[in-house]
C-alpha cells in the first residue's frame, strides 16, 4: 500500500532523513519509534507532502506520490493526525470534523462518515457545538483521530498520539488506535512511548539520527537485546 | 441639544454599518493572508471612478456600471493576489507592505492620469428623511442597509458553505489546513477576490454620498486600518464593533465640536484603547 525507497530529507542544509526506506501493507500496523529528534515526525511530513524530499520515491497504491502537493495526497487516501492534534481551536468541534472532509471524493460522504465518527467517539457528539480550543487534551487527541477519519482514508498516520497526555488518557488513546485498527484501516505510528506502540504493531522500524537502525516484525523486535534494553526497558 | 446629539450618534450608527463593511475586507484579508492590504482604500477610490466613468461617461444604468465595478474590483483582487501578494508570500514583511503600499501609487496615479484631479460624483439626490425628531440622509441609510445586509450575506458565505469554513481554517493554521486537502493557495485568490469585490459594494454604497478624488482612497485605508486594529486584528466581530464606535465617536465629537477635531478625538479614543488593549477589543491571538 506504502512503500518508502531511499527518502532524504533537509531543512535547508541541515540533513534529517538519510536513506529511509519501510512499507505499510494493507490492512497493516507500522510503527517506528525512536528518541526526540529521530525524524520521525519529519518522514511523516515527507509521506504527507508538507516537506519535498530531496532523494527518493514514495509509492502509494502503486502510484507515485512524492512529487504531490499535501491537498491532493489528502485526496488519495492518506491522512495525518499531528502531534498534539493540531486542531482549529477557534472552530467547533463540528466545524473540525468538518473541514477533515474538504476533499471532493470525502464532502459526498460527509453524513455518513459523521454518524460513524460518532458512533466511535459519543462524547465529540455532545461537543459538537464547543470550540475545539475548551477540550480537554484526551477529548482533543480523539477529535484529531476522528477528523482525519473524516477524509475517508485509507492509510492513517499518527504523529505521537500519546505526547502530552496523562498515563491514563494514553491507555485510552491507544484503545481509540486498536479500534480503528480492527476496522481495517491501514496505521503507520510514531511513537516514543515504544512499549504501548509495540502491542497494536504488526511491523516495526527503529529510526535513530534520522537513519533506519532496525525493522522486523513484533517478535524480532521483542527478541532483540538491545531493542529490549534500549526501548522496552527489559 | 440634547435631541442633536442623539441625531448625531444615529448618523454615525448609520455610517458605522458602512465602516463595518468597509473594514470587513482589510480584516478578512489580514487573517487570512496576514498581510496588511495597504492599497485597500485605493481600490474603494478605483471602485468609484469606474461607477462613475460607467454611468457618466458611457451612460450605462447605475445598477448596471455598480454591478460591473464589483466584478471589476473582484477581478483586481485576484490579480492583486498574483501578481504582488503571491510572489511575496514568504518575504519579509517590511517587503510586503512596501510593496502593497507600491500599489497606492499605482493607483492613484493611474486614477489622475485617466480622470485628471477634478472631484467627479454622479449627481444622484436621495430625499432626506425625517423620522420623529430625527433628520436621515436617504443615501446613508441606503448604504447602512446594503452594508448590513452584505456583512448578513459574508456571514452565511463564513459559516455555512465549505469554501467558507476553509477560509476560517486557514486564517487559523495554514500548515495543517493542507493536511484536510485545502490548497491555501486557492484560498488566498479566493479571499483577495472576495475583499476586492467588498471595495465594489463599498463603492456603489459611496456613489450617492461622496465625490471622488484620486486621493479618496488613503483616509478610507487609514480609517479601515484603525477599525481593524481597535477591534483586533483578524476578529470580525471586533472589527465590527469597532466600526460603530468610531462611527459614532466621529460623528457625535463633530456635533459637539468641529469636524476635525472629531477626527483628533476617534484617535486619542483609539490610542487610548491600545494603551490599555494592545490586542484590541476582541484581540486574542498574538500576532
Amino acid at each position: 500500500m506504502l512503500k518508502i525507497e531511499g527518502i532524504g530529507a533537509a531543512y535547508g542544509e541541515f540533513r534529517v532523513l538519510h536513506e529511509i526506506s519501510l512499507e505499510v501493507r494493507s490492512g497493516e500496523t507500522a510503527i517506528a519509534v525512536g528518541p526526540n529528534g529521530a525524524g520521525k515526525t519529519t518522514l511523516l511530513k515527507v509521506i504527507s507532502g508538507l516537506l519535498k524530499p530531496s532523494s527518493g520515491i514514495i509509492y502509494f497504491d502503486g502510484e507515485r506520490i512524492d512529487d504531490r502537493e499535501p491537498h491532493e495526497i489528502v485526496g488519495l487516501g492518506i491522512s495525518l493526525v499531528p502531534e498534539r492534534g493540531r486542531l482549529f481551536p477557534y472552530l467547533s468541534v463540528l466545524d473540525n470534523l468538518k473541514i477533515g472532509s474538504f476533499s471532493k471524493k470525502a464532502r459526498k460522504d460527509f453524513r455518513k462518515a459523521l454518524d460513524e465518527t460518532f458512533g466511535l467517539f459519543p462524547i465529540l457528539k455532545d461537543r459538537k457545538k464547543q470550540l475545539a480550543g475548551s477540550l480537554s487534551g484526551g477529548e482533543r487527541q480523539m477529535l484529531a483521530i476522528a477528523r482525519s477519519l473524516m477524509s475517508r482514508p485509507k492509510l492513517v498516520m499518527l504523529d505521537e498520539p500519546s505526547s502530552g497526555l496523562a498515563p491514563k488518557i494514553i491507555s485510552r488513546v491507544f484503545e481509540f488506535v486498536r479500534n480503528i485498527k480492527s476496522q481495517g484501516y491501514s496505521i503507520l505510528m510514531v511513537e516514543q512511548n515504544a512499549r504501548k506502540a509495540l502491542e497494536l504493531a504488526d511491523r516495526a522500524y527503529i529510526l535513530e539520527s534520522g537513519k533506519l537502525q532496525f525493522h522486523g516484525g513484533k517478535e524480532d523486535f521483542i527478541r532483540n537485546p538491545y531493542i529490549k534494553k534500549a526501548y522496552l526497558g527489559i | 441639544m440634547l435631541e442633536q446629539i442623539l441625531n448625531a450618534a444615529l448618523n454615525g450608527i448609520l455610517l458605522g454599518g458602512v465602516l463595518a463593511l468597509l473594514a470587513f475586507g482589510l480584516n478578512l484579508i489580514f487573517g487570512v493572508v496576514k498581510i496588511i492590504h495597504m492599497a485597500y482604500g485605493q481600490f474603494v477610490m478605483l471602485g468609484l471612478y469606474l461607477i462613475y466613468a460607467l454611468t457618466m461617461q458611457l451612460h450605462l444604468p447605475l445598477v448596471l456600471s455598480a454591478s460591473i465595478a464589483v466584478f471589476a474590483m473582484a477581478i483586481l483582487g485576484l490579480l492583486t493576489q498574483l501578481l504582488v501578494i503571491g510572489p511575496l508570500l514568504g518575504a519579509p514583511r517590511l517587503n510586503q507592505l512596501l510593496a502593497l503600499a507600491g500599489l497606492i501609487i499605482v493607483f492613484e496615479n493611474l486614477a489622475m492620469v485617466i480622470w485628471g484631479a477634478d472631484y467627479r460624483g454622479i449627481p444622484l439626490y436621495l430625499p432626506i428623511l425625517k423620522i420623529a425628531n430625527f433628520y436621515i440622509r436617504g443615501s446613508c441609510l441606503f448604504a447602512f442597509l446594503g452594508a448590513l445586509i452584505t456583512l448578513g450575506l459574508l456571514y452565511l458565505f463564513l459559516n455555512k458553505t465549505y469554501i467558507g469554513l476553509a477560509i476560517r481554517a486557514t486564517a487559523q493554521d495554514t500548515e495543517i489546513v493542507k493536511l484536510m486537502g485545502v490548497n491555501p493557495r486557492s484560498v488566498y485568490f479566493i479571499t483577495l477576490a472576495a475583499g476586492g469585490a467588498l471595495t465594489g459594494i463599498v463603492a456603489a454604497f459611496f456613489t450617492p454620498i461622496y465625490t471622488v478624488h484620486p486621493h479618496f482612497g488613503s483616509s478610507f485605508t487609514i480609517m479601515a486600518f484603525i477599525i481593524v486594529v481597535l477591534g483586533g486584528m483578524g476578529n470580525l466581530l471586533g472589527g465590527f464593533i469597532g466600526a460603530f464606535i468610531i462611527g459614532v465617536v466621529t460623528s457625535v465629537s463633530a456635533v459637539l465640536t468641529t469636524t476635525e477635531v472629531a477626527d483628533i478625538i476617534a484617535l486619542v479614543i483609539f490610542i487610548l484603547v491600545m494603551l490599555v488593549r494592545p490586542q484590541g477589543l476582541l484581540g486574542t491571538r498574538g500576532i
